[in-house]
């Protein structure tokens, strides 16, 4: 390339004859590694390889002793006719289960699970901005919306539980109001307009300035939380009948941890 | 060819290589259409089937039997009539057993009665009143159509055969 | 230093070991660039990666994790395979005898049960901390989307491997969660019929779940945990590096 080219940026990059490709166009944006001094990387060989090995053989250190200390549960042969009591899901359903306990099955096991599904893959196209990209929960007050949410839902979620087990508007009103009400309408509405409760507060709050990033803090922030919450209850304070005991105190024997 | 052709018409270029991308589709089309017909579960044989349940007289009015092999709950009401709950909870599917001392279905699983009468809903979280089998009393013997679970949304007296 | 080792410059000059490798002992810039971009497995990696990216309390190395916990289920799932026929009358005699009779059996069921609940715990955690450092955003949405079914896949894999042992836990655990799918509008009672191949959990259910659990989902896994490495190389190495010093500061 000449210098008298150069200027010229139309034929700075002139097509040749001879080639089947060509620099079409030039676009202006940061290089990954643009501005980093070169002592901000490092080679990844060996550190990189000694690191990963360090953790695999910690993680099979652990399992192996893990497995050592405590067998995989099994019970008797399947037998179709007896249902074990409780019967529970894997533990990581358990929060599901949970939430069968307290509506119309579609909406416990469909349309939530769903919509917390496309929630997930929606979030890099909800929060469009760069600004505290690697940076954990972005900024101080992202930080802060995290920290409340989380004491937030770790309090909310499970009274709700607890008051719909005692309290349950499906008994309640069985002859009253249809089970479309009491079983879908009502529970449904609650547990939405508590997950959405801080997100509302969070976009109040910052009169208008929060962040999409902000907004969507708190309610992944919820979510995490409250399918926690509900995977513990589940687990550990459903008993025989699937009624709530503590998980110390369970009658005929049967302890939690055997649904491992 | 003018120029004006050219443009509206498909160059031979452009056809086979929307022909070509076409084949390919509809022989993945073509695949997964195939796929879905193959996991078709084939429901024929056992419990599916129509089930001997016995004689009229082995039951007697106002009990109630399970019989094993189809899966249900034969009940004989105080006037004779008989109707088949299948046994399989109408919530998430659990074996539902029959509780002599409440004189109901009560599941195990999230605690939903069903009534033993009608099979209706009196508490938990079921959403229909248990499903029947289709009953057919001929020469004095009770079959059950165990491949024909009926759904219904509350008891009424047709649901119940008289032989 | 090793490299001097009179033993060591005769393997590393030697033709086979030049025929398999392709590049020197990895001690100088060159070479230690070779060693990734010449090794598939190794490959995964960029060359340099930035300082920031490696912080422990960055990452936790929780995606790691997830990647060794799916290769230990691998291992021992293929050694169970050598034990366990899916079929009603013999899965559950199999873990028995697999328990009992079998040198270090219980060891190896163990293994791969707890396996597969470290593997669903640390792909949660691994979510949850790709949320927190923002490094869904642009450009790794891509790579985030391949996480958030990945992270599906896993807990496919989970569930269907619950069934195989055919006890009272796996039969009861299985209705309950198929019958859930069959509350999902219009395809919900199809799909409930074609994962159990029947109205009920039974023997087919069986077969299928074990063809899903051996194969169809490790395939799956395979393929897009190969996209999602490959995809993190691809979008400029972990987020991490891209944190600037105003944002450190401020
Ligand atoms: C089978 C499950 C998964 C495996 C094996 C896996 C593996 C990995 C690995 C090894 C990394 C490198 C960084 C690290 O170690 O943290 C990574 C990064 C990443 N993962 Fe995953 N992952 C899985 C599931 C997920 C899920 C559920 C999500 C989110 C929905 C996700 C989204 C991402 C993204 C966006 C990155 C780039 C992070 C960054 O640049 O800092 N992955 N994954
Ligand atoms: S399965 Fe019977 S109450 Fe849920």
């Amino acid at each position: 390339m000449t210098e008298e080219k150069d200027k010229d940026e139309k034929e700075a990059f002139e097509k040749s004859s001879g080639k089947t490709y060509s620099l079409v166009e030039m676009v202006k944006a940061p290089l990954t590694m643009v501005d980093k001094g070169p002592d901000d990387s490092i080679f990844s060989f060996p550190i990189v390889a000694i690191w990963e090995a360090i953790l695999f053989l910690g993680m099979m250190v652990f399992l192996i002793g893990f497995s050592l200390i405590k067998d995989a549960p099994l019970e008797e042969l399947a037998n179709p006719l007896i249902t074990t009591d409780p019967a529970k899901a894997p533990w990581y359903f358990m929060g599901l289960q949970e939430l069968l306990e307290h509506m119309h099955p579609f909406f416990a096991g469909v349309a939530l699970p769903g919509a917390l599904v496309v929630f997930l893959l929606l979030i890099p196209y909800l929060d469009q901005s760069k600004a505290g990209i690697g940076r954990w929960f972005t900024s101080e007050r992202g930080k802060l919306i995290t920290k409340w949410s989380s004491i937030y839902a770790m309090i909310v979620f499970p009274a709700f539980a607890v008051i719909d087990y005692f309290f349950p508007p499906r008994e309640i009103f069985r002859d009253v109001f249809p089970s479309w009400v009491t079983q879908s309408l009502i529970p449904v509405t609650i547990l939405v307009v508590l997950a959405f409760l801080p997100v509302f507060y969070v976009w109040k709050k910052g009169e208008g300035k929060a962040t999409a990033r902000e907004l969507i803090i708190a309610l992944f922030t919820v979510m995490i939380v409250a399918g926690f919450a509900l995977t513990i209850i589940g687990f550990f304070f459903r008993g025989p009948g699937f009624e709530m005991f503590w998980p110390w105190d369970m009658p005929a024997g049967y302890s939690p941890l055997d649904n491992l | 060819m003018t120029e004006n052709q050219n443009k509206t018409k498909l160059s031979r270029h452009q056809f086979l290589g929307i022909a070509w991308f076409g084949a390919l589709a509809t022989l993945v089309g073509e695949f997964f259409a195939g796929l879905l017909v193959f996991i078709q579960p084939n429901l024929e044989g056992g419990f599916g089937g129509i089930v001997r349940a016995g004689k009229v007289e082995e039951f007697l009015p106002g009990s109630v039997n399970l019989v094993q092999a189809g899966r249900f709950y034969l009940v004989r009401n105080g006037e004779g009539g008989f109707i088949a709950y299948w046994q399989r909870c109408t919530h998430l599917g659990c074996s539902v057993p029959y509780e002599e001392e409440q004189a109901a279905f009560r599941c195990p699983c999230h605690g939903s009665v069903f009534d033993e009468h009608t099979g209706e809903v009196t508490g938990g979280p079921a959403p229909r009143p248990m499903d029947i089998f289709p009953i057919e009393i001929t020469d004095g013997e009770v079959f059950v159509d165990t491949g024909n679970p009926q759904e219904r949304s509350a008891f009424s007296d047709d649901q119940i055969a008289y032989g | 230093m090793l490299r001097n080792n009179p033993l060591v410059q005769k393997l590393v000059n030697s033709s086979v070991w030049k025929s398999i490798f392709r590049h020197g002992w990895p001690d100088n810039p060159l070479d230690r660039s070779l060693i990734m971009t010449q090794n598939v497995f190794l490959h995964l990696h960029s060359v340099k990666v930035s300082k920031k990216s490696l912080k422990a309390t960055y990452s936790f190395g929780l995606g790691l994790l997830t990647t060794f916990s799916f290769l230990e289920l691998t291992l021992t799932g293929i050694l169970l395979m050598f034990y366990y026929v899916p079929s009603v009358e013999r899965a559950f005699v199999d873990i028995v005898e697999l328990q009992t009779t079998v040198p270090f059996g219980q060891l190896l069921r163990n293994m791969h049960r707890w396996g597969a609940h470290l593997m669903v715990i640390a792909a949660v955690l691994h979510m949850v901390r790709v949320f927190f450092t923002g490094a869904y955003k642009k450009p790794r949405e891509f790579n985030w989307i391949v996480g958030v079914i990945l992270l599906l896949l896993t807990l496919g894999a989970s569930f269907t491997g619950y069934l195989l042992p055919w006890d009272q836990l796996s039969f009861w655990a299985i209705t309950v969660g198929t019958s859930i799918a069959g509350y999902a509008p219009v395809i919900g009672p199809p799909m409930q019929k074609i994962l159990l191949g029947g109205a009920e959990v039974g023997q087919e259910s069986l077969v299928r779940f074990y063809a899903l659990h051996v194969m169809v989902i490790p395939t799956f896994l395979l393929l897009l945990i190969s996209i999602h490495l490959w995809r993190v190389r691809k979008d400029g190495g972990m987020a991490a590096s891209e944190i600037s010093d105003e944002n450190e500061a401020a």
